[in-house]
């Protein structure tokens, strides 16, 4: 049973500028690769952690306008940012906790994905670099 | 190098800014978040090399 309900209201923050009112989609994952570490002798498998390797990734409406997407963005392909997102507007908290990528790597950004009667909408995946969290 | 923001989504316009570590600030400047405080002068061009061999 869920134990606290809130409007998904993330706030997204894409090299200090934020981007919220732009995108319909945040997915903050936080993955440390596996090494297998199974040794003769055992009947399972076994891992241990290796490098972190988190990933976000956001669904933007696309945007040529001053200050939106394409102006936040055009200049970081290829080279790594700082991301940062909360699960809601409110004041930085333990129950509202931001996450950081610091040096994220931000392979590729799609210029237009025009589709016929509906709004240009891009994938863009922020990969690896320091994960932190603040709770004030 | 002093900035100061030239779009709501960074901060209140016209505010100094100052970026936080790992903030790409050319990328800032590019697309026209904040500005650069310091304007160039003449004095800022490249001098004439005179030590050119004719």
């Amino acid at each position: 049973m869920a134990t606290s309900t809130y409007l998904s209201n993330p706030v997204v923050t894409i090299n200090a500028v934020d981007m919220t009112d732009q995108c319909t989609s945040a997915v903050f994952t936080r993955m440390i690769e596996s090494l297998e570490s199974t040794a003769f002798g055992q009947t399972n498998r076994s891992y241990v952690g290796g490098l972190e390797n988190s990933t976000l990734t956001v669904t933007m409406y696309n945007s040529f306008a001053a200050s939106e997407t394409y102006a936040t963005l055009k200049t970081l392909v290829g080279t790594q940012v700082t991301v940062k997102v909360k699960p809601t507007s409110a004041a930085t908290s333990a129950t509202n906790p931001e996450s950081t990528l610091t040096g994220a790597y931000l392979e590729s950004l799609p210029i237009v994905n025009g589709q016929l009667g509906a709004l240009d909408t891009i994938d863009i995946s922020f990969t690896g670099g320091a994960y932190s969290v603040a709770i004030a | 190098m002093a900035y100061t923001i030239a779009s709501p989504r960074l901060g209140t316009v016209g505010d100094v800014y100052e970026p936080a570590d790992g903030v790409n600030v050319e990328a800032l400047i590019e697309g026209g978040f904040i500005k650069s405080t310091i304007k160039s002068t003449k004095s800022d061009k490249p001098s004439k090399d005179t030590n050119e061999e004719n």
